[in-house]
């Protein structure tokens, strides 16, 4: 054909492609995190179902439960949330969320519409939907003939079969993908663990509330973040062990930060051993992410959370202490800094880029603290073991006696606590530190003589060594 | 450094003697033991080493340890020439993190004392390098007492401190240590099966399917499991070369208890002619016996119905003159 000659394109195919859904992206997700998007539907639906909870009290979500059960053949979801009101039925099953979708209720976390369809498809082929809001019962069903078919967007629904005792939505999944069977069935007992794990850490906030989840009949209990607290009622000097607080609301979002002490600082013993020979299989350090409720990061130690930027060392088991909660709170859930699978954090989102320039601020006082009273880890012990462990909420019941203090010059323009932690007495410029290492054997046999203990502190049988020499030296 | 008296403990003799009979079912899956090699910490008396040249005198075996003093202990009480036995002065991390088998068999026994998260990560690295139709045998404390105190704070701390030490295994995010034996050795099984799931998901080729498991206490507490890495397709053979041992548990049930009675020689030698006992043995025991050996006559009937399960595995202590 000459270059010159008109050629006749015809329009190209650009219609989404069904495996597309199916297939791929379900591939952008864990397991775990997929089923967490099938709970963060049955919160959405007690939000949905508003008037039937008691927002004045500190658990609004009592009463409401969500049931999962798996097995080598089956995966189901149970709740009684509400149901899928009939008029989301035409976005509710849609993949992606249609523009003309009316606004959703404030607090809910879902944007995309994509979780629940995702969370179906990385399981198995087939799935029935069964839902009852107020006067509608009705059924969902996908069979793998659909998903094979490209040209089947119409799903049949049908009157439900059962009419439930409240409303709520149960989603059984069947046909399970040989993987997925093979999760649920062989390695059963540590899938259950690890997801058991991610709902009482994620959902920490959200259980707290009232809402009971179980996972194969067994009760999941909350696992949150506490935070050190010296109450002002018990102590009335200045310089306590407190969490920095900073909270603001900007673009829309409501923020509170809070970053402190979990525990008390790690001795050096306690950090050599650490390194040699992991003790503790899972650390309560680090940074925790919430947004309406839900963690979506939990316990970072990287640069995504400031660590290791700016002033702020890189995390070390030196820091083991320390820990942080960022709350981000919108009635509309598409200025969260979330991505799409809800369980990340958005790096350029420009909020949370304001945000970590806080959190900074606040760990940079905390790993301060630690390097300063690293050689006195117990005197130190005493100051954080005479505060309380408290909760987010404790905190911000607990923080209204505080003293805020506003923060113009910083962006966004919020309010406040820095506190003021004990700093060592000077030390002074002629001591010196002796370290040296010895065979374990060797330091318990010296230990045995010198204290009647094999498993006396080695640096307490260090000293006495040097104590005692001393003693001859000066004869 | 101090040891325990392990040659005497009766309890853990029995365990020794079960792994002897462990290693007998596997010689099903493979044409000859020679091909195996044991790898075992020995202690001071390396009795388990004794034991297995007694019966296997055609095993390899390599024991570990990093203590001097217990490593010469050990070098006085070899069992036999150095061409079968290989004393290693090192620790078993050290070894694992070269541990190379290839194509080679192998049976190991992580005989640990204590209860440390990093024993659950070396039987996870040791799973997933082992070659299939290999043996593993661990075993670990298993004492309630360790997470109580009588400060109630303290007691908080305690078990605070054992769920954030092992929360990636427990099979519950809120399990508590329990107060009770048994199911502390049950949670401790758990813990092991979550860690074997892990280390081998179903997606690889190889499995870890559990053979037996105890719990016993010589004045602490212990708990072993002893299983099979075999090749996936290959289960219902291995399944097979077990199923008939009276002491198989491959569907990772309820620990068995080993607490045997304390019986003369006398007494033992009265119940040999009726044994095996296949029914009711507690009672036919202590009807054969016609008194109590224990505090009223259920305890009794339990001890010697350990006995009639235990009875080809008990160790008889005599006195010697040397």
């Amino acid at each position: 054909m000459s270059r010159t000659s008109q050629a006749q394109y015809a329009p190209v195919d650009a219609s989404p492609v069904k495996s597309f859904f199916v297939y791929m992206l379900t591939r952008d997700i864990k397991l775990e995190e997929a089923i967490l998007d099938l709970l963060d539907n049955c919160v959405d639906g007690i939000l949905r179902a508003e008037g039937k909870t008691n927002k004045t009290t500190q658990k609004p979500y009592d009463g409401f439960w969500a049931e999962i059960k798996f097995s080598r053949d089956s995966f189901s979801i149970a709740d009684n949330c509400g149901g899928i009101p009939w008029n989301l039925h035409n976005y509710a099953f849609r993949m992606g969320r249609p523009p003309d979708r009316p606004p959703d209720t404030p607090g809910t976390v879902g944007v995309y519409g994509i979780g629940m369809k995702r969370a179906i498809f990385k399981m198995g082929k087939r799935c029935l939907i069964s839902t009852q809001n107020g006067e509608h019962t009705y059924d969902v069903e996908i069979e793998p003939e659909w998903t094979a078919d490209e040209k089947a967007w119409n799903i049949p629904v049908h009157p439900g079969k059962k009419t439930m005792k409240e409303d709520g939505t149960t989603v059984v999944v069947g046909d399970l993908h040989p993987a997925i069977r093979d999760r649920f069935g062989a390695d059963g007992k540590s899938f259950k663990s690890d997801l058991e794990l991610m709902i009482s850490t994620h959902y920490a906030f959200i259980i707290d509330k009232g809402f009971q989840v179980k996972i194969n009949g067994d009760v999941i209990r909350a696992r949150a973040t506490r935070l050190i607290f010296t109450k002002s009622i018990r102590n009335q000097k200045k310089e306590v062990i407190r969490p920095f607080i900073f909270k603001t609301k900007a673009h829309g979002v409501d923020v509170f930060l809070t970053v402190g002490f979990t525990r008390p600082i790690p001795s050096q013993d306690e950090i050599a051993s650490e390194q040699e020979e992991k003790r503790y299989s899972s650390l309560d350090a680090g940074w925790t992410v919430i947004c309406n409720g839900r963690a979506v990061l939990y316990c970072d130690r990287s640069e995504l959370t400031g660590w290791g930027e700016a002033g702020v060392p890189r995390y070390h088991t030196q820091f083991i202490a320390i820990s942080g909660i960022v709350e981000f709170n919108s009635d509309d859930a598409s200025k969260l800094p979330t991505t799409t699978t809800k369980r990340g954090i958005d790096a350029s989102s420009a909020l949370y880029l304001q945000i970590k320039n806080k959190m900074r601020e606040g760990m940079r006082l905390f790993t301060d603290y630690t390097n300063k009273w690293k050689l006195r880890p117990d005197e130190s012990k005493k100051q954080i073991e005479s505060g309380d462990s408290l909760s987010l909420e404790e905190i911000k019941s607990e923080s209204k006696r505080l003293d805020f203090r506003p923060t113009k010059k910083s962006i966004p323009a919020g309010s406040q606590f820095k506190p003021e932690l004990p700093l060592p007495k000077k030390i002074d410029p002629q001591t010196r530190r002796i370290s040296f290492v010895k065979s374990k054997a060797d330091v318990e046999e010296v230990a045995q003589y010198l204290f009647e203990n094999r498993n006396a502190d080695p640096s307490a049988v260090g000293d006495r060594c040097f104590t005692l020499i001393q003693k001859e030296a000066q004869k | 450094m101090k040891h325990p008296a392990y040659h005497l403990r009766a309890n853990k003799a029995v365990d020794r003697l079960t792994l002897v009979d462990a290693i007998r079912r596997l010689e099903k899956l493979s044409e000859d033991l020679a091909d195996y090699t044991y790898y075992g910490f020995g202690g001071p008396y390396l009795e388990d080493f004794r034991l297995l040249y007694e019966f296997f005198p055609e095993l390899e075996m390599v024991s570990f340890e990093s203590n001097a003093d217990t490593y010469k202990r050990q070098r006085f009480h070899t069992p036999c020439h150095s061409t079968r036995l290989k004393l290693k002065k090192t620790e078993f991390k050290s070894f694992l993190a070269r541990y190379a088998p290839g194509d080679e068999k192998s049976i190991f026994w992580l005989d640990y004392i204590g209860l440390e998260f990093s024993y659950f990560e070396e039987f996870m690295t040791l799973l997933g390098v082992i070659s299939p139709d290999s043996l593993v045998k661990i075993t670990l404390r298993c004492e309630p007492s360790d997470f109580l105190d009588r400060d109630e704070t303290e007691q908080k701390k305690k078990r605070e401190e054992f769920r954030a030490r092992f929360q990636a295994l427990l099979p519950s995010a809120s399990s508590e240590p329990p107060l009770q034996f048994e199911q502390f050795a049950k949670l401790i099984q758990d813990m092991l099966q979550i860690a074997a799931e892990k280390a081998l998901p179903s997606g690889l080729p190889l499995r870890f399917l559990p053979i037996s498991s105890f719990c016993y206490a010589d004045g602490v507490g212990m708990f072993t499991l002893t299983g099979v890495v075999f090749t996936r397709a290959e289960e219902e053979k291995v399944r097979h070369a077990f199923r008939s041992w009276h002491l198989a548990n491959l569907n990772w049930a309820k620990p068995k208890t080993i607490d045997v009675p304390t019986l003369s020689t006398k007494e033992r030698l009265h119940l040999q002619k009726r044994l095996p006992c296949y029914t009711n043995p507690g009672r036919t025991l202590t009807n054969a016996l016609g008194y109590l050996i224990d505090v009223d006559r259920t305890k009794t009937e339990s001890k010697l119905r350990q006995y009639s399960d235990f009875h080809r595995y008990f160790p008889y202590f005599m006195k010697a003159i040397p």
